[in-house]
């Protein structure tokens, strides 16, 4: 298949394969990019995506494969290395330095110097400029850390345009954007791809995927499954691509909403009467009964996450009263939380839910033996037991419960954070953003989890930015608007929709931006999310 | 192939330009001024003054004031060695490093010097290649963390023992310098005023002056020196590195200028003490360390400036000067560097605190 334009391919990858310790993380995968085309790779999480970009980018180091670069084979050594060949890239996660200014995130090591010497005029009028084509009204001496993991996001965009690059490379820049953003983003995209920039795109949503992109590599398990134009490969086809099941299979991702039933009139799991903390929500009452799931929509920073903290001690509330299973009890760490069978996964997976340096078997005893206390250590066969059960039961992969867990793709750590928690037998799970950057495949194995215990008894909080999804699971959505709840919608037969959430999230909002400190970072939003 | 190219284009309206009012201004810096990464050396710079008024009070006679030029002047003669030293420590604290060779480094040094000179080698090959040794030592503990993945605690330990061990070979007892070029660069100086209030500026003072405006322009004008923040925070450089800078030279750099710099200041300390003694330094180190820690640099890196490292070693010799003039014993000094030291590493956490919530 060649290019319509009839462009030469400005990258070409032909029989990459890349090993890590127990795991052939890509086997003979190919890809190709052409110049002035957006390029969706797609795949589950774990598929070798991440991977494959690293190769690219030089982070990993190629076992067997050649890379060509404008028809000339290169050996990309390193960062820099692949840098100088034009590749520009915007990882996953958010990789910046936090300590240093916006401007210098930007700008470093492409800095305007006079000698040795940085110009610091220079440098922030240049960045500042970078950050006005993505609309970003942001002052360039402020500390990155200050601002939220959105508007890192979008400097780390801002950074990859610094460099005119031949390749510019996206993975996941949207999971943590509002739609807007996400529309300056394509509008600066779409620009690049018009200059010749070849662009290769990774997301999770679908709708951005048929929205931007002209072709798609799908791979799967580490294999290349196919290339298609975008034309030719309705939505479909592509998940069975992705998934390599068929599509009758995904059916039952909706089957999940058949009715359930939640006790309403046994006593309440959790109840909470005007849970609050200065500064993050106020007056919060949330019931939570056996069975139940009740779902948290509203916008970032609205105050589900703060409610979700609070709910679990993490963060100690200021005011309210709790009472579990009807008897009031107090709680203010998330030590008690866990005594009494509360269990929370936090939305930020690298630095509250894995510890990467352990073992996936190790990460999933946490916290049970946190329950049972240092002195009472887990006896072997029952770990392995219950660590198996939960790697055949979530559909980790790999299966191996003594590999790293960094090494495991965000779809699959999420899954072992899962069973970390379950493991504790909870009554109430609260999940928060528990499918956000992973693919359909693992989500809808984790929504399907959802369900299934929700059907045993377990009561659940489920918070997640895509209101689809906070529908499809819920049994009640209570809407969050500016850290107060505004309304609590009855889905108990899931007729809501969308839009409904909308409508009731747009019910009481200003047309300006309610807190003006905040640098907005668009007309229409405020967030602030990493307080 | 086109080589990728930094687009220039001009500045935006607003950013830098001339007609802010002063007001605008003073606003900017007094919030600049309070930001949680200020914050410490602003406490350095409160305890400075604080300290300056009660010597004020308690020390000044009629006839003189206690807070005066020859207080300073005195002050960094006695300190000039541990400036160079902290300057050095600096950079590898704000990596999230730790370099625990650098007194032993000292003491090697200065017996280097006090066994080459009576050999008749000629001042310009020892002085360099005292200070060479120091770099050697630096660029042995960067290797071993750069490449070998070592914790700095324990590769600049292994240092440290390396030249504790290698200054006992050398002589086991002091040894004085009595070499008439060493002396003249030792006792020159430039003085200033008359009869008691006379105060001077000698050669270990300039040169510790040059060794702090070279790393502050390293540090806060240079692609290098903003490299060194970034390696302080971010997956232990991870993120430096995605960002196609050099974190591994970064880290080497580091080590070898600390280890430089503790050359440096064993020529300085033998030029302030004309001899080498294989027990000197030992804690000296910490002592360094301090004087960062109390300048504001956050140990797990990241944060911090080098001028705030200037305060602190201003603050550790005032304290001496202090307890010294109270009449105490000199190990009082420790008391008070540890009362002092622990209070700034406390308001360090609750810095930490305030900005995490």
């Amino acid at each position: 298949m060649s290019h319509p334009s009839g462009h030469a391919p400005v990258v070409e990858m032909t029989g990459i394969t890349i090993e890590f310790p127990g795991v052939k993380a890509l086997d003979s995968v190919s890809f190709r990019l052409f110049p002035g085309e957006v390029h969706a790779l797609m795949g589950e999480n774990g598929a070798g995506k991440s991977t494959l970009i690293k190769a690219l980018t030089g982070v990993y180091q190629i076992a067997a494969g050649t890379v060509n670069i404008d028809g000339k084979a290169v050996r990309i050594t390193g960062t820099d290395a692949a840098q100088k060949a034009g590749i520009s890239t915007v990882y996953q996660e958010v990789n910046l330095c936090g300590n240093l200014s916006v401007a210098e995130n930007i700008m470093l090591g492409h800095e305007p110097r006079f000698g040795p010497f940085i110009s610091w005029r220079a440098l922030k009028a240049q960045a500042a400029t970078f950050l006005a084509r993505l609309h970003l009204d942001i002052d360039p001496s402020s500390k990155l850390s200050e601002h939220s993991i959105a508007v890192q996001q979008l400097c780390a965009i801002a950074r990859s345009t610094v460099v005119q690059a031949k390749v510019l490379i996206l993975d996941e820049p949207t999971s943590s954007l509002q739609q807007a953003e996400v529309d300056e983003l394509f509008a600066v995209i779409r620009e690049l791809r018009d200059q010749g920039v070849a662009i290769l795109f990774v997301s999770h949503f679908l709708d951005q995927i048929y929205e931007i992109s002209d072709r798609i590599t799908v791979l799967r398990n580490g294999s290349f499954i196919g290339e298609y134009m975008v034309s030719d490969l309705p939505r479909l086809q592509l998940i069975e691509k992705m998934i390599g099941r068929s599509g009758a299979e995904l059916e039952k991702i909706d089957k999940t909403s058949e009715r359930r039933d939640p006790q309403q009139d046994a006593t309440p799991i959790y109840q909470a009467a005007g849970l609050g903390k200065f500064g993050k929500v106020e007056n919060v009452d949330i019931t939570v009964h056996p069975g139940e799931i009740v779902g948290l929509a509203g916008l970032l920073g609205s105050g589900r996450t703060e409610t979700a903290r609070l709910m679990a001690g993490v963060d100690r509330p200021e005011h309210g009263e709790t009472s579990l299973r009807g008897k009031p009890t107090p709680i203010n760490d998330p030590k008690t939380a866990l005594k009494n069978n509360i269990v929370y996964s936090s939305e930020d997976r690298k630095k509250e839910g894995i510890i990467g340096d352990l073992t996936v078997r190790e990460n999933i005893a946490l916290a049970l033996q946190s329950l049972r206390g240092v002195w009472r250590p887990i006896p072997k066969a029952e770990l392995d037991t219950i660590v198996e059960r939960y790697l055949t039961a979530l559909r980790i992969y790999p299966a191996n419960p003594n590999m790293l867990i960094r090494n495991l793709s965000g779809g699959n750590q999420q899954k072992v954070l899962l069973a970390r928690w379950l493991a504790t037998q909870p009554e109430l799970l609260i999940l928060d953003e528990p499918t956000r950057g992973i693919d359909i495949g693992a989500k809808a194995d984790i929504q399907r989890l959802v369900v299934e215990q929700a059907r045993e008894g377990m009561g659940f909080v489920f918070i997640s930015s895509e209101f689809e999804e906070v529908l499809r699971v819920s049994d009640r959505v209570l809407i969050f608007k500016d850290r107060v709840i505004t309304d609590d919608l009855d889905n108990a037969e899931h007729t809501l929709t969308s839009t409904d959430i909308l409508h009731a999230i747009a019910a009481l909002t200003d047309a300006k931006p309610r807190d003006a400190a905040q640098p907005a970072t668009h007309a229409t939003v405020t967030k602030e999310h990493n307080a | 192939m086109t080589a990728p190219t930094v687009t220039t284009t001009p500045a935006p309206q607003g950013a830098g330009s001339p007609q802010r009012s002063w007001g605008d201004r003073a606003a900017k810096l007094w919030h600049r001024m309070t930001t949680p990464s200020t914050l410490p050396l602003m406490g350095t710079l409160v305890t400075l003054i604080l300290m300056l008024v009660i010597g004020q009070m308690r020390y000044s006679t009629e006839r003189r004031d206690f807070v005066s030029i020859k207080l300073f002047s005195n002050l960094f003669v006695d300190n000039s060695y541990l400036l160079v030293l902290a300057v050095g420590m600096t950079f590898v604290i704000l990596t999230g490093g730790i370099d625990l060779s650098v007194g032993a480094v000292v003491a090697l040094v200065g017996l280097v010097i006090a066994t080459l000179l009576p050999t008749g080698l000629p001042l310009v090959i020892v002085l360099p290649l005292a200070v060479g040794i120091g770099s050697l030592f630096g660029f042995m503990i960067g290797v071993m963390v750069h490449y070998f993945s070592i914790q700095p605690f324990i590769a600049s330990l292994a240092a440290m023992f390396l030249a504790r061990g290698l200054a006992n070979v050398v002589s086991v007892q002091s040894v004085g310098i009595d070499h008439d070029g060493f002396s003249a660069l030792a006792g020159w100086s430039l003085k200033f005023g008359e009869g008691r209030d006379i105060w001077k500026i000698n050669s270990s003072m300039l040169v510790a002056v040059a060794v702090l405006a070279v790393a502050y322009l390293l540090l806060h004008h240079t692609r290098f020196g903003r490299t060194v923040y970034g390696v302080g925070v971010g997956d232990r450089g991870n993120a430096i590195q995605l960002m196609g800078l050099n974190a591994g030279r970064t880290t080497l750099w580091v080590y070898v200028i600390s280890g430089t710099c503790a050359g440096i200041s064993g020529v300085l300390f033998a030029f302030y003490t004309k001899s080498g003694f294989n027990l000197t330094g030992i804690g000296m180190e910490l002592d360094a360390i301090a004087a960062v820690v109390i300048g504001g640099t956050v140990l797990t890196g990241g944060a911090g400036y080098v001028l705030g490292t200037f305060l602190g070693v201003t603050v550790y010799g005032l304290i001496q000067v202090m307890i010294a003039r109270e009449g105490l014993d000199s190990w009082w000094t420790k008391v008070f560097i540890g009362v002092v030291l622990l209070a700034f590493v406390l308001l360090q956490r609750a810095i930490a605190r305030k900005k995490v919530r």
